[in-house]
């Protein structure tokens, strides 16, 4: 691969402000290519045929929930109904619908970067307005979506909650910027008392480098390093962003023995870059998502999806001849 | 492609030579220790307990016995695949484009994986093995399902898959240097004698696929929790490169567990319950569901979710919930109250493995002061057990309220309980399920009860009896006694004194685990300490009995 021309938008979506959403990553990248010589900036630097893709998946459920529940109602109940979608930590955020009956009827899972919704504000308010309309609701006003000075609220009312049909990530760590300064970081070897530090939660907490506790983070920081010992660069592929890899349906049954994996569908992205899924059962199966069945137990929570959803980020590792030194835990 | 066909499909004949060989050891070894070579283009049956030695099946004994999709679309037809690689180009010729035997899953595991390849420590075991699945079934998954530590492994890779034909797994291994194949049984033949606990069902005791450490962290697996990472191979590994390796499934455990493993053990717990009623309604051989339930034949394994050289500085780490109460039963399945997040504070934990020099230890050299990759290992309750309990309840053998009293009784002591296993005494022989009802609970109850008035005060006949006393309406009252208990416990675990207990009590455990033939061979599985043997139980009041 030569150097890169441009970074794409999300799933390479198309996008009449590109150029602006190129400029946005570049400045995003740019003083952490500077400052960590085992990170670097593809627009700027050649990738090589030899590098590799090393693509890193997690569990959109929140680890930090599971590692504290002791029932499984308790965590599927905390995690669908945590108020600002705060629990949902994992790049990975959802929301549900449910009938009069309470039953639920679908869950929408999004990665969708704030960062780039809010490029979108910025570049084609219309546009932004209608992307609501298509996938949130018809509902939805301008006046909803920015405030008094015409700034964007990603976490407006219409995407602030679990219910209904969210817009994109809002948790506070759920952003592009909190995944670079993570993967930049991350490649600056670490030791405590001498001895090598490598083990995920181990090295997180050496290197301050956020909840030692999450599915993602952490992974990302162990499979970065783990390279960066090695001798080499690395830098995120294009188009650089978070990704949901797919729903594992393996034991889901429905009423109608129909195959489950049929009630997912992508909303933004591509199967192999996917961005908004959702899953819903057809009107015309005469059931909803609540009346399946997932490992025997009625689907009664998102959460239970959520289990299931695995999320991705794809690094570049370019061979190397770093000799990086081991730096001392800095927490 | 370098598998091999037979000319006209299959082996037609018994080989005399082989059927004469007289076997006395009937563990999981003797395939490895089989001195006469097989044919290599034959099915040789080897059912331990049923045959007296290998002998090559003929064709209408393959028909008539092997209906899964190994036998069907590949050993009928004459190939022989020598190594797991081959194997999987066989299915793919074998197979259309669109078929879900094209559908392929690895997974990584290996004890002592989180160890990191560094020069010092080469020589350290880490036992690195793939699982590699074919197949994609929505509700059961995978129907083909392959151990092995190397694509071009030839003896002892290991096969199990699915018998559409008779229900069930059935088991192959593969057998010196020719990679002969072998039928060891089928999951049935675990269930009773003259079969049971031998071959591959001395460790798959009921049948089942086997995934110890079921939940997460999943300890020794690659998964999101602690990634296997390239740097756990020699860098001449060749198995860095594979795609075993470099496009195992990115969630390994995590998926291993719910599309591989809890399918697979529920798809035979099912097909075995559905086998065991008759059509005038008699349940086949309760007492062997029984035994599930109340004594431990086998076990899974869990740990706290937080590295151990984490949970040494941390404030406080968890602790698996199921080393105090059989939350899985009790709560997931009989709907008692779940227990709280119990936790050990660092400076505890930190001051128990040094008060019991707890170490890891190879016995050929290699040390490594401190406790696993994930803190406090320790076996559960195993989910092929748990599996057994729904399908009890599911087709009416069991009452909730039977179920609850059982395990309620030393409900302190989740598996190894000898109060409990005492019950095992009571179980009628026979049962029967009409409607999806049975008198067999009440029948069994009364067993205990009619026993409890001539036992001792603290008998468990008695325990159950007082137990019993609470009706229909269990749920309250049981809930009540596990509340206490974890109040209980959560006392104790605020102070050295209660915390080095429970450690002490789960070196027990782990001692009885490590007598379980699934666990025996793996000598980094369990850390080592200076605790001595003792049988301990713990107590309602959260305090452990040293005997």
């Amino acid at each position: 691969m030569p150097v890169l021309a441009a970074f794409s938008p999300p799933a390479a979506l198309p996008d009449a402000h590109a150029d602006d959403w190129d400029a946005r990553v570049r400045a995003l990248l740019r003083p952490f290519a500077a400052r960590f010589p085992q990170f670097y900036d593809p627009t700027v630097e050649n990738t090589p045929a030899a590098a590799k893709k090393a693509t890193i998946a997690w569990t959109a459920f929140p680890a930090t929930l599971l590692r504290t529940a002791t029932s499984q109602e308790g965590r599927w109940q905390r995690a669908d109904a945590s108020p600002r979608r705060a629990a949902q930590d994992e790049y990975c955020e959802w929301s549900v619908e449910r009938n009069a009956d309470g039953k639920l009827t679908s869950v929408t899972f999004t990665t969708e970067l704030p960062e780039y919704w809010t490029h979108l504000a910025d570049t084609d308010p219309d546009g932004l307005l209608s992307l609501y309309h298509e996938l949130v609701s018809a509902d939805v006003k301008r006046a909803d979506l920015f405030d008094a000075r015409g700034k964007y609220k990603p976490a407006n009312k219409w995407n602030a909650s679990t219910k209904g049909r969210l817009a994109h990530l809002i948790q506070r760590n759920n952003n592009l910027s909190a995944a670079v300064t993570l993967v930049a970081e991350a490649t600056v070897l670490r030791e405590r008392n001498g001895e090598p530090v490598t083990n995920k939660q181990d090295l997180v907490d050496c290197a301050a480098l956020g909840d030692p506790f999450r599915n993602s983070d952490p992974q990302i920081a162990a499979a970065v390093n783990d390279a960066a010992a090695a001798g080499a660069e690395l830098t995120l592929l294009d188009p650089v962003g978070l990704y949901i890899q797919g729903l594992q349906t393996t034991g889901i049954t429905a009423p109608d023995g129909a195959r489950p994996a049929t009630f997912w569908k992508i909303e933004r992205g591509d199967a192999k870059r996917i961005l908004r899924a959702r899953y819903s059962v057809p009107a015309d199966r005469g059931y909803t998502v609540g009346d399946l069945k997932i490992g025997g137990r009625p689907l009664n929570f998102g959460a239970q999806l959520a289990d299931r959803v695995v999320v991705k980020v794809t690094a570049l590792v370019k061979p190397g001849n770093h000799r990086p030194r081991r730096q001392p835990c800095v927490a | 492609m370098s598998y091999s066909r037979t000319v006209g499909g299959v082996a037609r004949r018994r080989e005399p030579e082989l059927a004469e060989r007289v076997v006395v050891d009937e563990s999981c070894h003797v395939f490895g220790r089989l001195s006469a070579p097989l044919e290599p283009d034959a099915v040789h049956r080897f059912v331990l307990g049923e045959d007296a030695g290998p002998r090559a099946m003929t064709e209408a004994e393959m028909r008539d016995e092997l209906g899964d999709p190994f036998a069907t679309r590949l050993l009928l037809d004459g190939v022989f695949p020598r190594t797991p690689a081959e194997l999987f180009d066989a299915l793919d010729e074998a197979t259309d484009e669109d078929d879900q035997l094209r559908v392929q899953t690895s997974f990584l595991v290996g004890e002592r994986s989180q160890l990191g390849f560094r020069p010092d420590l080469a020589r350290v075991p880490r036992v690195l093995r793939f699982v590699v699945t074919r197949g994609d079934d929505a509700e059961n998954g995978p129907d083909i399902l392959v151990s092995a530590s190397f694509p071009d492994q030839r003896r002892a890779f290991e096969l199990m898959a699915w018998d559409t034909a008779h229900g069930g797994f059935n088991f192959y291994t593969t057998v010196g240097d020719d990679g002969a194949w072998v039928f060891a049984g089928n999951s049935r033949h675990a269930l009773g004698p003259p079969t049971e606990g031998k071959g591959p069902f001395e460790s798959h005791l009921s049948g089942s696929f086997i995934m110890k450490e079921l939940r997460a962290p999943w300890i020794n697996w690659h998964s999101p929790d602690a990634n296997v990472l390239p740097s756990a191979f020699a860098t001449d590994d060749p198995r860095r490169d594979h795609a075993w390796f470099t496009e195992k499934d990115p969630l390994g455990a995590a998926t291993c567990e719910a599309a591989v493993a809890r399918p697979a053990v529920t798809r035979w717990a099912k097909a075995r319950f559905a086998a065991a009623v008759s059509p005038d309604g008699n349940f086949a051989s309760p007492r062997r569901v029984l035994r599930q339930l109340l004594s431990t034949p086998t076990a899974n394994l869990v740990t706290s979710h937080v590295e151990s050289r984490k949970a040494v500085r941390d404030d406080a780490f968890d602790l698996p919930q199921t080393f105090f109460v059989d939350s899985e039963s009790l709560t997931e399945i009989l709907g008692l109250l779940p227990p709280p997040p119990f936790s050990g504070r660092g400076t505890i934990y930190a001051q128990a493995l040094e008060t019991f020099e707890t170490r890891m230890e190879d016995g050929e050299g290699f040390v490594q002061p401190g406790d696993t990759h994930f803190a406090f290992l320790v076996p559960e309750r195993a989910f092929e057990d748990l599996a057994v309990l729904r399908q009890a309840l599911e087709v009416g053998l069991l009452s909730e309220r039977l179920a609850a009293t059982l395990l309620m009784t030393d409900f302190p002591n989740p598996i190894f309980s000898e109060r409990r296993e005492a019950l095992l005494a009571y179980v009628p022989e026979t049962a029967t399920i009409e409607d999806g009802t049975s008198t067999f609970s009440q029948e069994f109850a009364d067993a205990i009860l009619g026993a409890a008035e001539d036992s001792p005060v603290a008998s468990p006949e008695r325990e159950f009896a007082e137990l019993w006393t609470s009706g229909e309406d269990f749920v309250i009252p049981f809930s009540t006694l596990l509340k206490n208990y974890y109040e209980a416990v959560t006392a104790q675990l605020d102070t050295q004194e209660g915390f080095d207990a429970h450690y002490r009590l789960a070196e027990t455990r782990r001692a009885c685990a490590r007598t379980l033939p699934i666990f025996g061979e793996f000598a980094l599985l369990f850390a080592r300490s200076n605790v001595e043997p003792a049988t301990r139980r713990m107590r309602a009041d959260g305090t452990v009995e040293e005997c």
